[in-house]
C-alpha cells in the first residue's frame, strides 16, 4: 500500500506541474483549450492524490493526517480541491494558473519530508484529532484561495487594458466578493478547526487550549480574518485593501503551519 | 467597530509577542538570554506570562463588555431590519438591482432560486414578493454573542479550575488535593501494540467523598478521561515504582510503593532515599534501581541496586527496592465553565455559518399600468455576485460589456467567455 502511496505520490506531482505548464500556456497563447485540459489534468492529479491518501491511509492503518508529510500533502490536496470547487463555481480558469504553483510548492515541501510510517503516540488516536485536522486542510485550502485570488485581484489592476484580463478574469469587484467568499469559508472551517482541536485537546492533554505556539497561531491568524471582515463591512476596505489583506492572512496561515514548528516548538510538535 | 477592530488587533498581536518570547522563565533566565533592558522590560510589563498577565485579562474584558454592548445596541436596529426584510410593503432600497419590462417575472424568482413568490394586491396594484434566509441576519449577532460566551467561560475557567495530581500503583488510595475526596487505583495497565509500541494506559478509579462515604467508579485513559464527582481525570502519564523495603535486625521495619521521582524518609534512620530510575536489563538481565540517598537534607550517596540485592546499609538498617512496576500519573481537574466554553464555540460556529451561507435576499416586482413588471432584487451580502445572477436571471446585458470588449458569447452559463 505504502509503495503504491509513492508511486501515485510522484504520479500526482507531476500532473499537478502538467497542469500548470497547460495554465501557462492558455495564458501564453489564450487559447480556452489549453485551460480546460489543464483542469483536467489538475483534476485526475487531484483524484490520484485522494487515491494516494487513501493507500496512505490503509497502509498506515490510521488517517494520514498525523506528521509534517501528512499534513503537508493533505495541505496541497485540499488547496487543489478548494481551488476547483472555485474554478468551477465561478468559471476561471485563471485561478487554476496562479494555484498550481502554490500546489506544487506545498506538496514540493511535503515530498521533503520524511515519509516514514511511525506508530502514533495514544494520544494521537482519537476521532476528534481526525475532525480537526480534516477541517483544517478546508480551512488552509480556502485560505490559499483567497491569497491566490487577492493575488489575482493585484494583478487585475495592473492588467487593466489587457483584452485578455478583460476577457477570462472577472471583474474586479466580482474577484472581490469571490475572495471574500473563499475567506468565509476559510474562517468558518478555522472555527471548527480550533473547536475540535479544544475537544481533542481536552481529552488528550487534560486541557483544551494551553497557549501553545501553534494554538496561538492559530488565534492570530483567526483574528486577522475577523479583522478583514470588520474592515471591509465597516470601513469599507474592499478591492484592493481586503486583496492585500487576504496576501497578509494567508503568510499567518504559512507561519502557523511551517514557522510555528521550525521556530516555536510546543506540544503540536509532531505535525 | 472601529475600537472593536483596534482592540482585536492588540488582542492579536499580544498573542504574537506572548509566542515569541518564552514563557513562564525565571528572571535570570531573561537576564542570560536578552539585554538588561529587554529583561526588565519582559519583567515589568508581564511579558514573561502575557496570556496570565492582568493585562491580558483586562483586554478579555474589555472585548466582553465591547461585544455584549455592540449586541445590546445593534438589537433594536437588527429587530426592526428583520421586521422589514420580511415586509413586502417597505419601498426598494436604492441599492437594489433593477429589471424593467418583464413578461414573466416569477422566471426570475425561480432562476434566483427564491422560495414561490407571495402575490399581493393592493391599492389596485398587484405586486409578487418573496424573502430568502432571512435568519442569516442574524448571524454576526450570534457570532458575537457565541464569542463573549467563549470568552467569558475561558477566562472564568482559568480563574477557578481546580487542578491536582494523584499517582500511585494499582491498591494504593491517596488524597485529591485538599479536597474531600481521595481517588483508590483500583488497577493500571498499559497495553502494548504487535509491534511493541504503547497503544493505551488505563486505570481503574474509585473515588470517595470522605464527607459522605459515597463512591464512583471510572476508567481514566489515554483520549478518554474518567468522570468523577464533577471531576475529570485524565490519564497522564507513567513511570516506574519500585517497593521499597527497610528492615532492621532482619524485623520488617518498612514497606511502600515508591515510584521514581520520589524522595521517602527512611524509618529509623536520619535519611532520605531517592528513587532516580529503572532500567528493566541492568545486570545479567536482572533490573536495577538507581538511587540517591540525602543525609540531613544534603546529598550523601547514590549508587544502583540490583533487583535482589541490597541497597544500602545503615546500622543495622537495611534498605532494598524490589517489585518494579509501572505507576500512573493522573490530572484530577474540575474546570466549572468549560461547557460555556463548548456552548459559546457551538454558536459562534452556527452564527459563523448564519452570516456567510445564510445571506438574505429579498426579490420583489410590481407590475406596471401597461401590464409589464419591474423586478426588483436586493441581496445584504451577495455584491456584484448577486448583481450579476440578477442580471443573467432577466436576461440583462452586462453594463461593462456594452461599453467595451465585444461580447464573444452570450448565454447563462458562459460568465468566462462573457467577462
Ligand atoms: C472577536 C472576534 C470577532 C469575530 C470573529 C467577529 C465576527 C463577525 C462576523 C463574522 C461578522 C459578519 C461579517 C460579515 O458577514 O461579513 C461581524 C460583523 C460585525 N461585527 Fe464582529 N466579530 C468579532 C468582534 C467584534 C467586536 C469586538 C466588535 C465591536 C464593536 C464587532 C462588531 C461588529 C459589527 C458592528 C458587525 C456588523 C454587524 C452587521 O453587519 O449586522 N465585532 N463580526
Amino acid at each position: 500500500m505504502l509503495q503504491a502511496e509513492n508511486v501515485l505520490f510522484t504520479i500526482t506531482i507531476l500532473l499537478y506541474v502538467a497542469a500548470m505548464v497547460f495554465y501557462f500556456l492558455f495564458i501564453a497563447v489564450k487559447k480556452e483549450s489549453f485551460a480546460k485540459i489543464a483542469t483536467l489534468i489538475q483534476l485526475v492529479g487531484l483524484v490520484l492524490h485522494t487515491v494516494a491518501l487513501i493507500c496512505r491511509g490503509i497502509g498506515a492503518g490510521r488517517l494520514p493526517l498525523t506528521n509534517q508529510y501528512e499534513f503537508a500533502t493533505s495541505f496541497a490536496w485540499g488547496l487543489s480541491l478548494v481551488s476547483l470547487i472555485f474554478l468551477w463555481r465561478f468559471k476561471f480558469p485563471v485561478l487554476g494558473a496562479f494555484a498550481a504553483p502554490v500546489i506544487i510548492l506545498i506538496i514540493g515541501y511535503a515530498a521533503l519530508q520524511s515519509r516514514e510510517v511511525r506508530e502514533l503516540m495514544p494520544s494521537l488516536r482519537s476521532s476528534w484529532l481526525g475532525i480537526h485536522v480534516s477541517t483544517a486542510i478546508i480551512a488552509y485550502g480556502a485560505f490559499g484561495v483567497s491569497f491566490v485570488l487577492g493575488f489575482i485581484f493585484l494583478m487585475r489592476e495592473k492588467m487593466q487594458n489587457s483584452a485578455f484580463w478583460d476577457s477570462h478574469v472577472p471583474a474586479r469587484e466580482k474577484l472581490d466578493v469571490i475572495g471574500y467568499r473563499s475567506v468565509c469559508l476559510g474562517l468558518l472551517f478555522l472555527s471548527f478547526t480550533m473547536i475540535t482541536g479544544a475537544i481533542w485537546a481536552e481529552q488528550a492533554w487534560g486541557s483544551y487550549w494551553s497557549w501553545d505556539p501553534k494554538e496561538t497561531w492559530s488565534l492570530v491568524t483567526w483574528l486577522v480574518y475577523a479583522i478583514y471582515l470588520h474592515m471591509r463591512l465597516r470601513r469599507g476596505w474592499k478591492g484592493r485593501a481586503a486583496a492585500i489583506f487576504a496576501v497578509v492572512g494567508f503568510i499567518c496561515v504559512i507561519f502557523t503551519y511551517i514557522g510555528v514548528n521550525t521556530f516555536l516548538p510546543g506540544i503540536h510538535s509532531y505535525a | 467597530m472601529k475600537f472593536g477592530i483596534l482592540l482585536l488587533l492588540v488582542l492579536a498581536l499580544a498573542c504574537a509577542l506572548g509566542s515569541f518570547i518564552p514563557q513562564g522563565h525565571t528572571l535570570d533566565w531573561y537576564l542570560q538570554n536578552y539585554t538588561e533592558r529587554q529583561a526588565a522590560l519582559i519583567y515589568g510589563l508581564a511579558l514573561d506570562d502575557v496570556f496570565h498577565s492582568v493585562w491580558f485579562l483586562v483586554l478579555a474584558v474589555i472585548l466582553c463588555c465591547n461585544l455584549l454592548l455592540c449586541n445590546l445596541l445593534h438589537l433594536p436596529g437588527l429587530l426592526a431590519r428583520w421586521k422589514q426584510a420580511g415586509d413586502p410593503e417597505k419601498a426598494p432600497n436604492a441599492a437594489a438591482c433593477e429589471a424593467p419590462n418583464q413578461a414573466q417575472p416569477e422566471q426570475i424568482f425561480e432562476k434566483l432560486h427564491m422560495p414561490a413568490p407571495k402575490r399581493i394586491e393592493a391599492d389596485g396594484k398587484t405586486s409578487l414578493f418573496s424573502v430568502k434566509n432571512r435568519l442569516g441576519l442574524w448571524g454576526a449577532w450570534v457570532c458575537h454573542l457565541g464569542i463573549l460566551l467563549l470568552v467569558i467561560g475561558f477566562t472564568l475557567g482559568q480563574t477557578t479550575t481546580e487542578e491536582y495530581t494523584v499517582y500511585g500503583v494499582p491498591g494504593q488510595t491517596k488524597p485529591v488535593g485538599d479536597t474531600d475526596y481521595t481517588l483508590t487505583i483500583d488497577d493500571f495497565g498499559v497495553e502494548f501494540s504487535e509491534s511493541g509500541g504503547v497503544q493505551q494506559y488505563t486505570a481503574q478509579l474509585t473515588m470517595r467523598d470522605t464527607r459522605t462515604g459515597e463512591q464512583q467508579s471510572d476508567s481514566a485513559a489515554v483520549n478518554a478521561p474518567g468522570n468523577l464527582f464533577g471531576y475529570r481525570v485524565y490519564q497522564n502519564s507513567t513511570g516506574t515504582a519500585a517497593k521499597l523495603t527497610v528492615t532492621m535486625d532482619g524485623k520488617l521495619m518498612q514497606e511502600e510503593v515508591v515510584c521514581v521521582g520520589d524522595y521517602t524518609y527512611v524509618l529509623q534512620t536520619p535519611l532520605m532515599i531517592y528513587l532516580d530510575g529503572y532500567q528493566e536489563d541492568y545486570f545479567e538481565q536482572r533490573p536495577g534501581y538507581a538511587y540517591s540517598t540525602y543525609y540531613m537534607g544534603q546529598a550523601d550517596q547514590g549508587g544502583v541496586q540490583v533487583d535482589g540485592d541490597i541497597a544500602l546499609r545503615y546500622g543495622s538498617v537495611e534498605i532494598s527496592f524490589s517489585e518494579p512496576q509501572d505507576y500512573t500519573l493522573l490530572q484530577v481537574k474540575a474546570d466549572h465553565y468549560a461547557w460555556l466554553v463548548l456552548v459559546g464555540g457551538v454558536i459562534l460556529l452556527l452564527g459563523l455559518f448564519l452570516a456567510f451561507y445564510l445571506p438574505t435576499r429579498r426579490v420583489w416586482a410590481e407590475q406596471q399600468s401597461d401590464g409589464s413588471w419591474t423586478v426588483y432584487g436586493e441581496s445584504r451580502k451577495g455584491g456584484a455576485l448577486f448583481a450579476e445572477q440578477f442580471r443573467e436571471a432577466a436576461g440583462l446585458p452586462d453594463p461593462r460589456q456594452t461599453m467595451s470588449a465585444p461580447p464573444e458569447a452570450s448565454g447563462e452559463n458562459n460568465e468566462t467567455e462573457s467577462r
